[in-house]
């Protein structure tokens, strides 16, 4: 699985690419320059706020290479995805807070399983509330999940 | 020349605004943070029409948050907060708490155990009361005198998600003190606050949320306990059960809450009560508000800062039902309007102006009119 991390002010076109990251689980293509960005099968668009993600639960396939682009509706917040007990991930960005631009991390996973995610910069009294699940179904055809769309 | 207290509040504020101002696009992405959160709140707070309540400048709360992981599966999360400013022994100053302090243990996202210092997830501001999350200098009156914010205490219980729409949060806590209750604040200052809290029973709490759309969440929360530690032999068995709705679309901003309290045995507590202090509390029976707020953002959406006018109205009576025998004192059935407005600086600093006028239905006691001023932060 390959990572890639942005962040964009929206008030600019060029997009400022902060790092590039890959995990254990990878594909085995070597990480890649970050001008040359996964085409991803799909977007998922994610909104953080005190103390909720919404959508808090995306359902997609093994194998498919998500973009998941998290935006904040308030503060700055974090995404942290947790594998299955036997998976290692190794994403952990910022959301920038409200107006502040987009944050965006490429997700292609392999292995089936329920992967958690969640709020890693502290946001208030009920930061432990927030966090979510993206269920990742063996290919092929698992149902369409409920956050995404392209 | 004497220097009013209003002038020097609105000074730095002015000199703050103008320096993010000045800065602009340049200082948009460069927040940081350390290893400790906080919020903090400053408030001005000026009578109108009473010549003899000075106006009051207090920095009401200093708030710092921690948290730790010790593993995907197990978080710590700690909150202690100082209000206004000093502690002293023996004085009515201010107060140092431990509003929370509680383990997680992550299991499923449907079923996860906590236990530790919790706050009671009672209505919309004792679990979100971050300065910028709410208009007003003040929180609600309906979240002071009917659900008695900040409400925590010591306990455990079970958290989850029921299929990404419906979150819930169950738990057993100590309980209320009864001999604590009062007719004019209700519920207010009967929490244990996990200090050597008596738990012959204990309390049950929980709240189910519907989060299924974006901007909407609807609340519904109830609680339900023995109050009666102090006085061990009457039995006060309290419950409140309250509704609430945040709705956010585009520039439009609402929310609404209901809550009523239940106190059995009320008539028999102001006598227990009498007979050790001598003054009856003259608790009521059950006790009830609600509220209705509206809001709307002002300025361009290109514009670096935000502003946003609200209205409130809310109504709340801390003797709504009153057992036969008790004294129904008609100043503490209230309503009151609150509008005013809020400014960003940034979505983690703002700058909040209201005018606050509490009514009565007693024909001598008026309720108290103020004009109120204040900064509040999150970091």
């Amino acid at each position: 699985m390959v990572v890639l991390m942005k962040r964009r002010a929206e008030t600019g076109r060029s997009l400022i690419l902060s790092g590039v990251l890959t995990c254990a689980i990878a594909l085995p293509a070597p990480a890649q320059e970050a001008t040359d960005r996964p085409e991803p099968d799909r977007v998922v668009e994610i909104v953080a706020e005190r103390f909720l993600f919404t959508p808090s639960r995306i359902t997609i396939e093994a194998g498919t290479t998500a973009e998941l682009r998290l935006t904040s509706e308030d503060t700055d917040h974090g995404f942290l995805l947790v594998g299955p007990d036997d998976v290692d991930v190794d994403i952990n960005i910022a959301i920038p807070k409200r107006n502040r631009g987009v944050a965006s991390v490429f997700f292609a996973p392999t292995e089936p399983g329920d992967y958690r995610f969640e709020c890693s910069r502290m946001c208030g009294a009920g930061h432990l509330y927030m966090s979510g699940v993206i269920r990742v179904t063996p290919t092929p055809s698992a149902p369409a999940g409920e956050g995404g769309s392209r | 020349m004497s220097v009013r207290p209003i002038g020097l509040l609105l000074a730095p504020l002015l000199l703050l605004a103008g320096t993010a101002q000045a800065q602009g696009q340049s200082t948009q992405n460069t927040s940081q943070t350390g290893p400790i959160s906080g919020y903090m709140e400053m408030h001005y707070n000026r009578p109108i029409g009473d010549s003899i309540t000075p106006p009051i400048l207090d920095f009401h709360r200093f708030v710092l948050l921690v948290s730790h992981r010790f593993s995907d599966r197990i978080h710590f999360f700690g909150e202690i907060e100082l209000e206004h400013s000093v502690v002293e022994g023996l004085e009515e100053k201010g107060e140092l708490e431990l509003e929370q302090a509680y383990i997680d243990f992550l299991v499923t996202p449907e079923l996860n155990f906590r236990a530790g210092m919790m706050l009671a997830p009672m209505g919309i501001i004792n679990e979100r009361h971050e300065p910028p999350t709410f208009y007003g200098v003040e929180r609600p009156f309906v979240d002071t005198f009917i659900i008695p914010t900040t409400w925590f205490d010591v306990g455990g219980g079970i958290h989850g998600t029921l299929g990404g729409k419906l979150r819930y949060r169950a738990y057993v806590m100590a309980p209320l003190d009864s001999v604590e209750f009062s007719a004019e604040e209700g519920l207010r200052g009967a929490a244990q606050n996990g200090s050597n809290a008596q738990v012959r029973h204990m309390a049950v709490t929980g709240r189910l949320e519907y989060v299924g759309l974006r901007g909407l969440t609807l609340g519904a929360s109830f609680w339900r306990g023995d109050s009666s530690v102090t006085l061990v032999r009457l039995e006060t068995p309290t419950s409140m059960i309250a509704a609430d709705a945040r709705y956010r679309r585009g520039r439009f901003e609402g929310r609404a809450q209901y809550a009523q309290g239940f106190i059995e045995n009320a008539a028999e507590l102001n006598d227990a009560v009498f007979r050790l202090t001598g003054v009856s509390p003259n608790v009521g029976s059950q006790i009830s508000g609600y509220y209705l707020e509206g809001a709307y953002s002002v300025l361009p959406r290109d514009f670096p800062h935000e502003l946003g006018l609200f209205v409130r109205y809310e109504d709340f009576d801390t003797q709504f039902r009153m057992d036969q025998g008790n004294v129904l004192l008609p100043q503490f059935d209230r309503d009151a309007w609150v509008i005013g407005a809020n400014y960003w600086l940034d979505p983690d600093v703002v700058l909040k102006v209201d005018y606050s006028h509490v009514r009565s239905q007693s024909d001598i006691i008026a309720g108290p009119r103020s004009l109120n001023l204040g900064i509040g932060w999150w970091f």
